[in-house]
């Protein structure tokens, strides 16, 4: 752990200040805000994975006492209401584009908020009820009559797949992009000359996301102006905003978004979910504002999910271990709407991690089911592919006989190779990729690790070892923009487009302020999430937060200082060269005299002997377009136990290094970390969103069987942070707290394949369940009833 | 939630009283899984009888060669009983590792043994430790209380006082939990009475039952190698997400002899 906070400034472990607020439930979250007249609304979700809307009967419903409206997608489309708009790839400059093989569109769909058509998944919005209460909201919910005809579904990746699937579109089949990326040639030539090559099929499951913060949003309809306020929780403000009003069909201005505090988001509310226009839309319907707020079991049937990849891959390597090339086949879950392609583009572009390969070839597919919609989850795509990655080459290892650490030696980036760029066109700007690796297996005592095995043995326990490496791309919405504002009174202001979902953005951008212009981090405030106030900005994900925030800042502090250079140069009689700003004072270099930040922001605004440029309130903005990717890497090492008698696994210790380039905050990031690890931990061993494959029904829909990680299966973290500049980054920063999750998955099955290495077990699906575990030892194949009979299945390579 | 009327009588008799002709009314003990099934809409009463303020119903007494337990004493006042403790410490281990502390410290041993859920875990410790269910009507042995899943043999309006639990020579609880829920998978109870030896199984079939193959082999040798040959029959066993009969019948030979182990150290 640190040493305590010597001061606010930049690099030090700064306690959260919003924290006393949050834990003493003084937040403001979005079912914290309650307007004069507030109606509730409810969803009658769909029970079937897919089925025809014949009709819809409301007169039952609309007779309940204090239920207001009943509403469906036959009143939306009647309204002219538009379906929700998609943002299915990343244009990021920097990001590898997709494009279908046969070079025709990507097949793209928007879904309307309440289908009035069919419904494709269980869980899915057909109508929504409005009510005094939410009571009658309920009770009129469970006398909306809608007459289904239920038609059979596809839920399993590779099943949706296959050619003669069951469609969730009747328009198009359900392979909505089908990209070719890398060299065919030079892979194939590469494989045909290896000396070993090690294979990979699996299957990495969906996972809920669940925040701590249940979805909600409170919907307000001023029918004077025509314009909408909606309160909700989101990784966004004006992106948000603009696809609100778009459903809406509305000019953007006619909405403004208000967006508190937000309880977590994880891309469960990183785009536009259905009930945020609904809430609006269903406020201009009955003229009073209307809230929703999502309880747990819909949370886990309709909240945005996490992951889905099946991936079949190859490693091809010499004789000597060397890496030279990889290639297979990705196969995506979208569920049933074609909502972001992220985790084939971001799940294919760094397939080969921070290992020098000289060439790749993968196909890349994302497919819809009758599932619930997923979305780029903590750290979209690339949990999913460094698993793979680290697995092939733990299996690599196997099969050349080889050591697995000595294996990732030799083909590990050196620092003198950077900036290196991947076979998938993906450019690396700088690290130190060797040199954290050794400080984790040296913070892990991997040297050790056969005397502790040893000591394991004797207690009949099976102990295990695991390393991974890992990269992360960090995009995004490339735009940014903050306006400082310093008062006569010594506080700044700072409006900014990034919205903290839990990041700790009111003590970590604070210090920044702290640095730059030597102001207190209290007297900081921080605001943001106002549609009113913030007009650009692209909100918070892909590492953009910090990383694009502390750029705008930064450039808007050093023209706040500019200026005061200007104006105490003048009311000192001095030239601005001639005025040093340090720690929130201007000195003049000759004589001494000095003003503060705060008297010059007094001086601009109340003496009317200044020119006029000069005049005025003491404020800068920078809005900046920033197109540069960062790319975060670090190494994990975990070890684990296992009881043979019933498969049961602990994770004993759990050790990482992530190089953030420069670190804000050190105890924030560290946090973050802890939170990323146990979500990775949470995948590798306990969650999984299980569809039954016949019907299409959600067999994990409550806590009671959807496994979260708990305090109690987790250790206590070793967590170091390693600083090596970033070169794309102009304060060297990289982004912090994905990779607590991006490793994490790999690290641990690699950590539980190393341990029953002895039963000749060579690789373990996820999650790594005791019955799995059990069944593994014995030799009996994993699947049992947990895993759909379609995993073992051909993922065709061609 | 759908309406219903309150009630918290403070005697047993206005309880059974309000529940007197009522056929929708139903009783209120510590609500750990009636008020969820409430709140999801999955059940609907005209009537909640809580019991919390009935005197009687709480407490833990020595008595004799047994200790009763109160109907409402929470599974966090039993786990922490020296009374219990030092009489059946197995029954202690058991109520310490239901749910987690908020459902410890509001669910009650009478309310989780009428809900009869197949993978509670004190429908093992009445079984296995022999206990004999009291009521305001008879007394019922633990033998004959747990008919099928979420099925016992009370009758309508009929109110669980007390539990009376035999103190063994020696007993052991041990269990494996459920990932998501801290249920038991498989929770077995192992107990060595003057009667013999009684081992009884939660979580893996529709209802608590006993394991009278195992029963026997300890009887003759009370110790976990008497199990090692003995093979569990999957037939009947729960199947779900978490874990197959397969394992479910494996995890209670496990189960059985680290409850064995318990019992002896």
């Amino acid at each position: 752990m640190h040493a305590p906070a010597t001061s606010t400034r930049i690099g030090q472990p700064v306690p959260r200040k919003e924290d006393l607020r949050l834990i003493t439930g003084k937040g403001r979250y979005t079912d914290d805000m309650n307007l004069d007249g507030q109606a509730y609304a409810v969803m009658v979700r769909s029970p079937h994975a897919h089925a025809l809307i014949r009709s819809i009967d409301s007169a039952e419903a609309q007779a309940v006492p204090g239920v207001l409206a009943v509403l469906t997608g036959f009143d939306f489309i009647e309204d002219k209401l538009n379906p929700i708009p998609n943002k299915t790839f990343s244009m990021h400059p920097a990001e590898m584009p997709l494009i279908n093989f046969d070079g025709t569109p990507a097949f793209n769909v928007s879904d309307y908020p309440l289908p009035a058509d069919k419904a494709r998944f269980v869980g899915e919005a057909i109508a929504m009820v409005v009510a005094e209460t939410i009571a009658a909201a309920k009770d009129g919910a469970d006398r909306v009559v809608i007459d289904y005809e239920p038609l059979p579904c596809v839920t399993y990746t590779v099943d949706a797949a296959s050619p003669d699937a069951v469609r969730v579109r009747d328009e198009h089949d359900n392979i909505c992009i089908d990209a070719q990326v890398g060299d065919a040639e030079a892979t194939a030539a590469a494989f045909r000359s290896a000396a070993h090559v090690a294979r990979i099929k699996t299957w990495v499951p969906r996972v809920a996301g669940s925040p701590m913060e249940p979805r909600a949003a409170v919907g307000d309809f001023d029918a004077k102006t025509g314009r909408y306020t909606i309160y909700t929780c989101s990784g966004s403000t004006l992106r948000l905003r603009r696809d609100i009003a778009i459903v809406l069909n509305v000019p953007e201005p006619h909405v403004r978004l208000v967006i508190r505090d937000v309880g977590g988001n994880f891309g469960t509310r990183g785009a536009i979910f259905p009930e945020q226009p609904l809430v609006g839309w269903a406020a201009r319907r009955v003229g009073r504002p209307v809230k929703w707020t999502s309880e747990r079991s819909e949370a886990l049937l309709s909240d945005y999910q996490g992951r889905d990849l099946a991936v079949e891959a190859e490693l091809a390597l010499d004789k000597d271990g060397t890496f030279l090339a990889i290639r297979g086949s990705n196969v995506g879950n979208l569920g049933s709407h074609t909502g972001n392609f992220s985790m084939v583009q971001k799940g294919v572009e760094i397939m080969s991690s921070i290992y020098r390969m000289p060439t790749a070839h993968f196909r890349a597919r994302a497919v819809l089911s009758h599932t619930a919609p997923t979305r780029p989850y903590r750290s979209s795509g690339r949990p999913e592919v460094i698993f793979v990655m680290e697995r092939l080459i733990d299996l690599a290892a196997r099969e050349s006989g080889l050591d697995r650490v000595e294996l990732r030696r030799r083909n590990l980036i050196l620092e003198a190779e950077l900036p290196y760029k991947n076979p998938f066109g993906m450019v690396y700007d700088s690290g130190a990729y060797h040199k954290v690796m050794e400080r984790t297996l040296e913070l892990a005592d991997w040297r050790g690790f056969a005397e502790r095995k040893a000591e394991a043995r004797k207690r009949g326990k099976y102990r295990g070892i695991g390393v991974a490496n890992y990269v992360d791309t960090a995009t995004g919405i490339p735009r940014e923009k903050a306006e400082l504002t310093v008062h006569a009174n010594g506080s700044v202001d700072v409006v900014i487009g990034t919205v903290s979902n839990g990041q700790g953005h009111e003590t970590s951008f604070a210090q920044l302020i702290n640095e730059w212009l030597g102001v207190p981090i209290d007297k900081v405030r921080l605001i943001t999430g106002d549609t009113d106030i913030v007009t650009v900005g692209g909100g918070t994900h892909s590492g953009r937060g910090m990383r694009l925030g502390s750029i705008v800042i930064w450039h808007a502090s050093n023209k706040i200082i500019e200026r005061g250079k200007q104006v105490v140069g003048l009311l000192l009689q001095k030239s601005p060269g001639e005025i040093a700003f340090s720690n929130g004072l201007f000195v003049a270099a000759v004589g001494g005299q000095s003003m503060t930040l705060s008297e010059v922001a007094g001086a601009v605004t109340s003496r009317t002997d200044l020119p006029p440029e000069l005049r005025g309130p003491l404020m800068a903005e920078c809005d900046e377009t920033i197109n540069d990717a960062g790319f975060p890497y670090g190494c994990h090492v975990s070890e684990v136990e296992i009881d043979p008698d019933l498969g049961n696994v602990e994770i004993i210790r759990h050790t990482t290094v992530d190089d953030v380039g420069r670190a804000v905050n050190p105890l924030i990031i560290h946090g973050q970390t802890h939170g990323g690890i146990a979500q990775g931990v949470g995948q590798a061993l306990l969650e999984h969103c299980f569809y039954d494959a016949s019907s299409g029904q959600l067999l994990s829909g409550s806590f009671m069987d959807y496994a979260m990680p708990r305090a109690d299966v987790l250790p206590f973290f070793t967590t170091e942070i390693s600083e090596v500049p970033s070169t794309t980054h102009p304060l060297g920063m990289r982004p912090a707290g994905e990779g607590g999750t991006t490793p994490a998955l790999g690290v641990v099955i690699n950590a539980i394949v190393d341990a029953l290495s002895d039963f000749g077990v060579t690789h373990m699906e996820m999650p790594a369940t005791p019955e799995r575990i059990w069944r593994a030892i014995r030799g009996k194949p994993q699947r049992s009833r947990i895993v759909p009979d379609a995993v073992e299945q051909q993922i065709s390579l061609t | 939630m759908h309406d219903f009327t309150y009630h918290h009588p403070n005697l047993l008799s206005d309880a059974a009283g309000l529940l007197g002709g009522k056929p929708e009314a139903k009783l209120l003990a510590g609500g750990m899984s009636l008020l969820p099934s409430l709140k999801l809409r999955l059940a609907r009463y005209s009537d909640l009888v809580d019991l919390k303020a009935i005197a009687d119903l709480q407490g833990i007494k020595r008595a004799g060669d047994a200790v009763v337990i109160g109907a409402m004493t929470r599974h966090a006042v039993v786990a922490a009983s020296d009374v219990v403790k030092q009489a059946i410490p197995a029954l202690a281990v058991l109520a310490g590792g239901i749910g987690d502390p908020l459902v410890r410290n509001r669910g009650t041993i009478g309310g989780s043994i009428a809900n009869a859920d197949p993978a509670a875990d004190y429908p093992a410790g009445v079984l296995g430790l022999g206990a004999t269910i009291i009521t305001d009507r008879r007394e019922i042995a633990g033998e004959d209380f747990f008919l099928g899943l979420f099925e016992v043999a009370l009758e309508p309006g009929e109110i669980i006082t007390a539990v009376r639990f035999p103190i063994p020579l020696r007993a052991g609880y041990a269990k494996l939990p459920h990932p998501a829920s801290r249920f038991a998978l498989v929770g077995v109870m192992v107990a060595k009475t003057r009667a013999g030896v009684r081992v009884a199984v939660t979580g893996a079939a529709a209802t608590v039952f006993r394991l009278t193959q195992a029963e026997a082999a300890l009887d003759a040798d009370f110790s976990a190698a008497a199990l090692d040959g003995i093979e569990v029959d999957a037939g009947e066993f729960s199947s779900d997400i978490h874990a197959s009969a397969e394992y479910r019948a494996h995890a209670i030979t496990v189960m059985a002899k680290r409850a064995i182990d318990a019992a002896l150290r």
